[in-house]
């Protein structure tokens, strides 16, 4: 590719991406829950930046003598067996499991996306090749694999993202791949391609932003897919190592404790579904609303 | 949707009707709940673990043994040998053997050739994991059909400990050994009220009674010994009254939340496991002394026995147990002094603080345990990476040296040579052949604690302990934090047969008079 | 017919391969030396060394691959590490359990998410859509073992209904049953609510279809169109998402299987990785290889006896 085509190529790609970010605002407005999604999602986030600034304790300060404490003022959410602040163990285990979820499915996507374009756009012994393998790690239990990876890694952050990343790769090369193979038959691709241009370059810039809306919405879906699956894994007991607060170690700490601290349980719980909640109706919202089988008549 | 939920639930109320039926009849089977995943190796030679140790308690006899319900040796009594003699130089000792002991199922009459075989087995590397305790057995022979002679090669003071049916004084029986092979470790035979039946990986042991046993059929006929590791669920069981008996959480609000369950009797149980953090000093930095001490000085011990809770622990001085005997508590100690911990720190060169990894079990009582000495540790920069694995997993690696901080938990016979022994003597370092459980690789009381297992006078014995555990305190190899009593609770319709103060294998002893009583 | 039922059973056959390829070399690929895992990373050379003798690991590769393919076909599993007893021998012993389970949860699912699904359809964009739309979407966010705990203390320690252990082998079949119900209920609750999210926007598209059209302008009745044409297109679909969803209807059962105390194949897996029991958790890839192939099958064929639209060709 020569450097005088590359203006030209971000331009178009500029264009297109523009363009599928107004299909996904018009996808947002068609169906309005997913907005309340959104929004939910992003508070969620917020709070977890700013954990270290707005919780109000230090989440690995233990106080043994205070422990297993109901919800009060100075502890909102109560204590938990070791004395520590439940609410600032919740912020701070939100960053792991939102650093987990969305690096792993950040990664899934990339690679996954770009699985599919190679195989939907080149087709033919590739595509079947790439594919078949896609369907056999499709076909394994998603959590089962994790917690294979998992234990053969070694519980810690990097192994959770690589295991879970390893799980949705496959679903995303398979909804990448089949609009790929649509639009490569379309005129402009043609066009393109008469014109000289790279197979990179049709693929990034003018198949991808036809996907793209597709792809987000089903990246917002499997984050929640990995948030729950990562806080499975640390509530099976292959979560990041104690001390650090993660919101499956704590439902699993708080189960033992169930019977006389339901809170140590409760909190966590409540996190965890207030946020994959939130990403399933985002995501759901707009994938009714590009859906091409259901968009004609909402 | 409807018909089939209805369906379900009329099919559990017909259930809930039919078990209402069934249960007015006496009641014989024992369900037991025990805090771990699974069983471990069951046999009575090498098991080492709480909950193996719990189960073959009520499987085995020794020659002699402690009376059910205490823990202490004073209370040894006759059990499969009914009567001893020894020579005035303490070398020579002849057990004449009762003559109605059965093995159970089809094994036989258990005679003086099955003790033989079965002492020279817990003094065999190879087949046993106790043996160093059996290293000053010169002979033990058959010196007639139900007549056993152990000869000596000095005296040991506590001959009658070593044959209590706890570690290597499990007796077990020769024919079974020989025929069952490797399979021994999953269905081991004894002589005791209770005998192996089946086991379902990760789910139970089933024991029944010994009808032959030798002091009369045991009334509980099925003993379940089920594994559940969560606290939690074990909890939720009892209370639910499907399991009748259960290894309690080692915690004081368990011991506070179960009495309050009706019809519940709670045991809190002695000896108390020590809990030791054993600190490897080959492994660097822990090969600084002065890292040790301010490891040392960082644990606030008080506080954690303020965390457990006072009912349920007792305070740890020495690397040997209080209540053994040859302990002592004239030793250095080393007061929780964050400032000094620091201080040693930098002076070792670790101004930033030192990480220092553990190899962890994830048994819930010894996990909550480490979590706060972590965060005790942290206060004094001291990172404590913890790597957790399965118990049984925790065993093996700690065993092949892995970890640079060992937290053990364990309860011994109540003599010191037993922990000095295999704690502290060099010949105990992991990867050796005569390898036991010293983790922290120390050397520095090798000659007290050889000198005093052969030392004929009392006294000079208990001085050449005292020394070694001075030695031991000085070197910094271990850090005591407390000892964890044993807390079980049954319910009150189970009648022991004894009053329960405390049990050496760490489980209520379940004879052939405990039954219920509804 | 058996044209279609011979290429659709090949396609198994070549899945089936390549994903044991796949188990063969994840296990022995992935953390560099399954010795060096089982006996952790400062095990002395000679330790593992010994232990790479024992496992058949200083062997090459190729004679690996070929025994290990060899031994899933002819029934030869190794021995689990642990317990020494033959891997097959344990997985079939709490296979049964988790197969009980799983098809409990299915029908179940299908039972209780399929009418949800339809109604949901048939009102649309009217208050009980929203609601069902909702609840399932509330069913997905769940996490399985929060819900099993919650079933748990509501029913097990409050009522008093259930027993908290799950035994999964009582003696009579009531027995059985109450092992099996909150468990059951569980993932079966779980399934519901993905079986009701694709009925509902199966039913929709169907309700869309020109001959359904037709029928209504006909002035047939609406419950007769609705069952004579739609449920049965609305069910292949369905059919086929429930193969799909096999995999997450085994990650949950584990995880149910947890809570509850229940023997299977999830406490089975979950216990072989705490213990590093290699050749356990390789028989036990196997045999999710052996359920997930089977099933796709099994979806792929009886897709086609649903749909007369698919000409077994």
């Amino acid at each position: 590719m020569t450097k005088a085509v590359h203006p030209a190529a971000s331009s178009d790609f500029r264009i297109m991406v523009g363009a599928a970010g107004a299909g996904l605002i018009k996808a947002f407005n068609t169906n309005k829950t997913s907005w309340i999604g959104l929004g939910l999602f992003l508070f969620v986030c917020l709070l977890a930046i700013l954990a270290p600034w707005i919780a109000p304790h230090d989440p690995l300060d233990q106080n043994i003598l205070f422990r297993l404490r109901p919800p009060s003022e100075a502890h909102w959410m109560g204590t938990d067996f070791f004395g520590r602040d439940i609410l600032s163990r919740i912020l701070y285990g939100a960053r792991i499991s939102l650093v987990i979820g969305l690096v792993a499915i950040a990664a899934a996507m990339v690679i996954g996306t770009a699985i599919g374009l190679i195989a939907g756009y080149y087709g033919g012994r590739i595509d079947i090749i790439v594919m078949q393998t896609m369907d056999v790690l499709l076909a394994f239990p998603s959590l089962i694999l994790g917690l294979i990876v998992v234990a053969m890694l070694g519980p810690s952050i990097t192994n959770l993202i690589i295991a879970i990343a390893l799980t949705a790769i496959p679903p995303f090369a398979r909804i990448a791949r089949a609009p790929t193979i649509a639009v490569k038959e379309r005129e402009f691709i043609e066009a393109g391609r008469a014109l000289g241009y790279s197979d990179a370059r049709l693929m990034l810039g003018h198949i991808l932003p036809n996907i793209l809306p597709e792809v987000l919405v089903m990246g917002s879906l499997w984050l929640a897919t990995a948030i729950r699956v990562e806080a499975s894994l640390a509530f099976i007991g292959l979560g990041v190592s104690p001390p650090t607060a993660t919101w499956g170690g704590m439902i699993r700490e708080g189960f033992e404790n169930i019977l006389d601290s339901f809170w140590l349980a409760l909190f966590p719980s409540i996190a965890i579904l207030i946020v994959v909640f939130a990403l399933n109706l985002l995501g759901d919202g707009l994938r009714d609303a590009i859906d091409p089988r259901l968009r004609g008549e909402q | 949707m409807t018909t089939l939920r209805t369906g379900i639930l009329l099919s559990a109320v017909a259930a809930l009707s039919l078990t209402a039926g069934v249960a007015s009849a006496q009641k014989t089977t024992l369900n037991v709940g025990m805090g771990s995943a699974d069983a471990g190796k069951l046999d009575p030679h090498i098991a080492t673990t709480t909950p193996d140790k719990g189960l073959l308690h009520w499987m085995f006899n020794g020659l002699v043994r402690i009376q059910p319900g205490k823990a202490s040796p004073e209370y040894i009594e006759p059990d499969i040998a009914k009567s001893w003699t020894s020579s005035d130089d303490g070398l020579t000792w002849v057990f004449t053997l009762r003559e109605d002991v059965d093995c159970h199922g089809e094994y036989g009459n258990l005679d003086a050739e099955d003790v033989v075989f079965s002492l020279n087995r817990s003094s065999n590397t190879d087949t046993s994991a106790f043996a160093g305790d059996y290293s000053s057995f010169k002979s033990v022979e058959a010196t007639g059909p139900y007549e056993v002679t152990i000869t000596l090669a000095n005296p040991v003071p506590s001959l009658l400990g070593l044959l209590v049916p706890y570690h290597g004084g499990n007796i077990v029986c020769r024919d079974a050994v020989e025929a069952l092979g490797d399979g021994f470790e999953r269905t081991p035979i004894g002589t005791g009220p209770f005998m192996f039946a089946e086991y379902q990986p990760q789910q139970y042991v089933k024991l029944v009674a010994h009808e032959d046993y030798f002091r009369g059929a045991p009334a509980i006929k099925e003993i379940f010994y089920r594994y559940i590791p969560s606290d939690a669920s074990r909890d939720l069981a009892f209370q639910a009254g499907e399991i009748d008996m259960i290894y309690g959480r080692q915690d004081q609000t368990w011991v506070e939340r179960i009495k309050d369950v009706p019809n519940t009797q709670v045991a809190v149980m002695r000896p108390g496991e020590m809990s030791v953090l054993s600190l490897n000093k080959t492994m660097p930095p822990l090969d600084d002394i002065r890292v040790r001490k301010a490891v040392a000085h960082a644990i606030d011990r008080s506080a954690m026995v303020a965390f457990k809770g006072p009912d349920v622990t007792l305070p740890a001085v020495s690397v040997v147990p209080e209540g053994y005997l040859g302990f002592t508590d004239e030793i250095t100690t080393y007061d929780f002094d964050l400032e000094k911990s620091k201080a040693l720190l930098a002076e070792a060169g670790f101004p930033d603080g030192v990480t220092l990894k553990a190899v962890h079990t994830t048994l819930p009582g010894m996990l909550s345990t480490i979590e706060a000495v972590q965060a005790l540790l942290r206060e004094a920069n001291i990172t404590l990476d913890i790597e957790l694995v399965e118990h049984a997993t925790f065993h093996a690696n700690i065993r092949q040296d892995l970890s640079q901080v060992t937290h053990y938990s364990a309860a011994r016979f109540p003599i010191a040579d037993t922990y000095l022994t295999q704690f502290f003597h060099s010949d105990s370092i992991p990867l050796k052949p005569t390898a036991v459980t010293n983790f922290s690789h120390c050397d520095v009381a090798d000659a007290e604690i050889t000198n005093a297992r052969t030392e004929p006078d009392a006294q000079r014995q208990l001085e050449l302990w005292a020394e070694a555990q001075r030695k031991i305190a000085d070197a910094v190899c271990a850090i005591p934090i407390f000892q964890n009593l044993q807390l079980w609770a049954w319910n009150s319709s189970l009648d022991l047969g004894h009053s329960v103060e405390g049990s050496l294998n760490l489980s209520p002893a379940l004879t052939e008079a405990s039954r219920f009583t509804e | 017919m058996t044209g279609f039922v011979l290429k659709r059973m090949g396609f198994a056959v070549i899945t089936l391969f390549s994903v044991l390829t796949l188990v063969f070399f994840i296990v022995r690929v992935l953390p560099g030396d399954p010795a060096m895992v089982i006996l952790g990373d400062q095990a002395s050379q000679a330790a593992i060394e010994s232990l790479r003798t024992r496992l058949g690991l200083d062997r090459p590769i190729t004679l690996q691959y070929v025994d290990f393919m060899r031994g899933v076909f002819v029934g030869d599993w190794g021995v689990s590490m642990v317990s020494g007893r033959p891997v097959i021998q344990e997985i079939a012993k709490v296979l049964p359990a988790t197969l009980e389970l799983t098809f409990a949860a299915l029908i179940l699912g299908a039972a209780v998410g399929i009418p949800l699904g339809v109604w949901s359809a048939v009102s649309r964009n009217t208050p009980p859509d929203y609601v069902i739309r909702l609840a399932s979407l509330l069913g997905l966010s769940f996490p399985a073992f929060v819900s099993a705990v919650l079933l748990l203390l509501a029913f097990s320690i409050t009522l008093r209904w259930f027993p908290v252990m799950s035994s999964g082998h009582g003696e009579t079949l009531v027995d059985r049953l109450r092992d099996l119900a909150l468990p059951a209920i569980n993932l079966g609750l779980i399934m519901a609510a993905y079986i009701t999210r694709v009925s509902r926007s199966a039913m929709l598209e169907v309700l869309n279809q020109d001959y359904v059209r037709t029928a209504k302008a006909k002035g047939i009745a609406f419950g007769q169109i609705l069952i004579r044409h739609c449920l049965r297109n609305t069910l292949i679909p369905v059919v086929t998402v429930v193969g799909l969803y096999l995999g997450i209807l085994i990650g949950n059962s584990v995880l149910t299987e947890i809570v509850f105390n229940r023997p299977g194949l999830g406490r089975l897996i979950v216990g072989a990785l705490n213990q590093r029991d290699y050749t356990m958790l390789q028989g036990m890839m196997v045999i999710y290889t052996l359920m997930v192939v089977g099933v796709n099958l099994l979806t792929d064929l009886t897709y086609g006896l649903i749909d007369p639209r698919i000409k077994y060709s």
